[in-house]
């Protein structure tokens, strides 16, 4: 008798989180950074229906559930990019990390060792991170494997696009040339489009190629996008030659020296994603690090996609590295879309803004979304609401909480 | 420290007088300098200035709104309301905040400097557990970047440590944020040494991979066990000397030795501790470690988990130099909390602190200061600005020895001082002007009080 109640309410609890999903959810009376050409609208209502934004501003809001944002903030869900999120969940601990590998090549797909229980998560979560697009280490090759994005809803299901883009990284060596490299994806590239274009002529199907060919094959298309990671401007030059060269679809990492070239990339449509926060020469090939170079290479027009550097177990701080552009140099908006609405368009990503058939990750801040003193209040992703509580917070309150036992007694 | 010697040589003159009935002829005393390479440091040219109607955070606890600081001859001379004074600098701070120069307890610049190349890589001397012998400021490149860099972040004193690969690191060195050739002149005078000790992973990693002690936990403490033993032995051995010579023999003096000099510095109470250290049980069992040996176990860097002994830090007067947020890149870093500090601090006669050990943050220890409290705030603490600022200001200074010179603002005290265009812990606070000891060594409008590294010159 018991066992059955105990499974009409596992029924029950199933039934309600599926109900849940199709939700309709009404946000009204909010201030609306769409991150896109629509600016900020006041006194806004958003509709969403089964995860996707199907309203802005309707005649009537009938929606399952209504949050009156009180003239409060809602941005989309802020895109973190190229970090390890869910592939290493303690760094020194080798058998909890899984993004890079010795023997990866370009068909190294991480997304098979990505981790969505991560207590790195639900922490990313208290930073307004909705979506992420997650980097491979890489190994010996050249290739570093591909990205691929995932939501952060924690769900066995949370990974939206796998193989989204390659990741290839150039730059100085400790052991011999940074030539090398460059030489060797450039040959990689023109053998191979000259395979293509013989067995074109030879008039034989495409069907015959490798995996690694296919993937060299969609680089060469333009239809997936190569990441590369270079900061010399000398070497960015030679990026911008290489995508002009080949047609690629491609975007520079770190670029630290950019700004030296800044006009050069905006006129070759190449965005850059850096991390707003370098300004020391950290290495010959980064002089001209400096806090406001996402101001000047924004203004110089070129696209600039904001990340945060080293470890990702921190990445939660994405907005505040945005907010420091913002005092050096950016304007609210240009911060918004460069952690928003500009990475989506650089990694093709259905996020990002707040428009109507777009995903609804979303979030409502208590204040400014950049400010030190403000927080998350709610974080939506494909229109279901998350929580921002992590181990971290657990920790606290069990050692905040009184008690005659030990503290292993609270939890 | 130097003051110790006059007050040796007269106990010696009286007592060798006394031992004149003893026929032994005496060689010259032996004696130790202490400070081999002493500080050149000079203030910098400085007119008497007068900060008008300033939002004023003391570091003592203490808000005072519309106030005026008055600083004359290198020292806090004044606050209070309606200041004025002849021929002094006027600055309207009307909006804008002040605070004491922040001080960065942990840091490696100049001894992991920017551009980090390998010819600059001097902070671990990783080939012995035990390198008390070391001295950071012997690997100290004054050129760094990253120190013109700290300035404009506030950044007026901060202590250059040795790395944590080792039991003991060797010395650190308390530095004046002033730009200079040498280390002497950046050397901030009279403060005490400190000495680097490391917890945990860091050193086991480092020996056991060699095949080495220490490979376990168990085998650092005994690391750190034996080297106090023998530090001990060694103090015994020149007291012995001291008191043979003052009673008229003529004693052989003990093999000088370097590294337990630094050891013996800390057993007498002149070189204060500065332990990596971030677990509760290990933090237990250094304060315990310094209570079998006779010495303070001085501040625990990085602490993740400070919070756990909170209690037991204050009951024994140890410092925790503690981020706000980092976490997760080693095992003994994965219970962080980021109410960490805030709870270290909440204990009576607690001394949190908030460091960097980092040439980015170091640039914004006021914003990492601001996510503590605001976080804090957010889970049932009720923190204010006058609050957290002495997380990076008074309690910075205590944990280095130097907090009746600098790290508040009080009238006598050194004019190390921050001019914020605002509120200091908001993500657009920026330091406009920075005073040390009275005299401007940053301005934000004014590119004559921006210095630049020697390593900058004439690069593109």
């Amino acid at each position: 008798m018991k066992l059955f109640k105990s499974s009409l309410l596992a029924l029950a609890v199933a039934a309600t989180s599926t109900w849940a999903n199709a939700e309709s959810l009404a946000i009204t009376n909010a201030t609306v950074h769409t991150a896109n050409e629509q600016g900020v609208l006041t006194n806004a209502t958003i509709l969403v229906e089964d995860g996707v934004i199907t309203a802005i501003n309707p005649s009537a809001a009938n929606a399952d559930k209504v949050i009156d944002a009180q003239g409060k903030n809602l941005t989309p869900g802020i895109i973190s990019v190229m970090n390890n999120l869910g592939l290493v969940e303690v760094g020194a601990v080798s058998r909890s990390r899984d993004a890079g590998d010795k023997g990866a090549s370009i068909t190294f797909d991480p997304s098979l060792a990505y981790n969505p229980k991560s207590t790195v998560i639900a922490y990313t979560r208290k930073g307004g991170i909705t979506s992420s697009v997650v980097s491979p280490r890489g190994g010996d090759s050249l290739f570093k494997g591909q990205t691929f994005y995932t939501d952060l809803s924690g769900e066995f299901d949370s990974i939206r696009v796998a193989n989204n883009a390659v990741y290839v990284e150039l730059g100085a060596e400790s052991k011999g040339s940074r030539a090398t490299n460059l030489q060797k994806l450039t040959d990689k590239l023109a053998d191979f489009q000259a395979k293509l274009e013989k067995a074109k002529k030879d008039d034989k199907k495409g069907d015959e190629l490798k995996r690694d060919e296919q993937v060299l094959k969609s680089l060469l298309d333009g239809e997936k996008l190569m990441v590369v990671y270079a900061d010399r401007a000398s070497e960015l030059l030679n990026i911008i030659k290489l995508k002009q060269t080949f047609g690629l679809n491609l975007a520079i990492v770190s670029a630290a020296d950019a700004v030296v070239v800044a006009d050069e990339l905006a006129k070759a449509d190449v965005p850059v994603i850096i991390d707003a926060m370098q300004n020391l020469p950290s290495s010959f090939d980064a002089l001209n690090n400096s806090l406001d170079n996402a101001a000047k290479l924004i203004n110089a027009g070129v696209k600039v996609v904001i990340t945060t550097g080293g470890d990702t177990h921190n990445m939660y701080q994405l907005r505040y590295n945005a907010g420091n552009a913002i005092a050096n140099g950016l304007t609210p908006e240009q911060a918004l879309a460069a952690i928003t609405s500009t990475v989506a368009e650089v990694f093709g990503l259905d996020a990002g803004e707040i428009a109507v058939g777009k995903k609804a990750d979303l979030v409502l801040w208590s204040a400014d979304p950049f400010e030190l003193s403000t927080k998350v209040e709610h974080i939506w992703i494909d229109g279901k609401e998350y929580s921002t509580q992590s181990r971290s917070d657990k920790l606290r309150d069990r050692y905040m909480a009184t008690s005659d036992m030990p503290r292993a007694y609270t939890k | 420290m130097q003051k110790f010697v006059p007050t040796l040589l007269v106990a010696g003159i009286s007592l060798a007088l006394t031992a004149c009935m003893q026929s032994e002829t005496q060689d010259p005393r032996v004696t130790i300098n202490k400070n081999p390479y002493p500080s050149t440091y000079q203030v910098l040219p400085s007119t008497a200035t007068l900060l008008k109607n300033a939002t004023v955070l003391t570091g003592t606890g203490e808000r005072l709104d519309n106030t005026d600081v008055l600083l004359v001859d290198g020292k806090i001379s004044k606050i209070g309301q309606d200041l004025t004074a002849d021929n002094a600098t006027t600055i309207d701070a009307s909006g804008k905040w002040v605070t004491p120069g922040i001080i960065d307890v942990h840091s490696h610049l100049g001894v992991y400097p920017s551009p980090s190349v390998e010819s600059h890589s001097d902070g671990n001397e990783a080939i012995s557990p035990n390198t008390s012998e070391v001295w950071a400021e012997h690997s100290v490149w004054p050129q760094d970047p990253g120190f013109q860099a700290a300035r404009a972040g506030g950044i007026t004193t901060l202590q250059i440590l040795p790395g944590s690969a080792n039991l003991f690191g060797g010395r650190g060195v308390t530095l004046r944020n002033v730009p200079s050739h040498t280390m002497q002149g950046m050397k901030f005078p009279d403060a005490p040494y400190g000495l680097k000790m490391a917890c945990g992973e860091n050193p086991k990693r480092v020996y056991g991979g060699k095949k080495v002690a220490p490979s376990t936990r168990m085998g650092n403490m005994a690391g750190y066990r034996m080297a106090w033993a023998e530090a001990e032995e060694y103090k015994r051995a020149w007291d012995k000397y001291n008191a043979d010579y003052d009673a008229g023999k003529n004693p052989t003096p003990p093999a000088r030795d370097i590294e337990l000099d630094t050891l013996v510095g800390v057993l007498e109470g002149e070189i204060m501790i500065h332990n990596h250290c971030y677990k509760a049980e290990e933090m237990a069992m250094m304060i315990d470690l310094g209570k079998e040996f006779n010495y303070h176990s001085g501040t625990f860097h990085h602490a993740v988990e400070g919070y756990k002994v909170a209690d037991l830090l204050a009951e024994n007067g140890n410092c925790a130099a503690m981020w706000p947020d980092w976490w997760g890149f080693k095992m003994e870093a994965y219970d962080m909390t980021l109410e960490n500090v805030a709870i270290v601090d909440g204990k009576p006669n607690s001394c949190a602190i908030v460091h960097s050990d980092s040439s980015s943050t170091i640039q914004r220890l006021n914003q990492e200061a601001g996510k503590i409290m605001y976080r804090a705030n957010e889970n049932g603490f009720s923190l204010k600005e006058q609050d957290a600022i002495k997380w990076i200001t008074y309690n910075a200074a205590k944990s280095l020895g130097i907090e009746s010179e600098t790290g508040s603002l009080e009238v006598g005290k050194k004019a190390d001082v921050v001019l914020w265009n605002q509120n200091p812990f908001s993500v657009y606070a920026q330091a406009e002007q920075v005073f040390l000891d009275g005299a401007k060594v940053y301005d934000r409008f004014d590119e004559k009080y921006q210095a630049k590294s020697d390593f900058l010159l004439g690069q593109e």
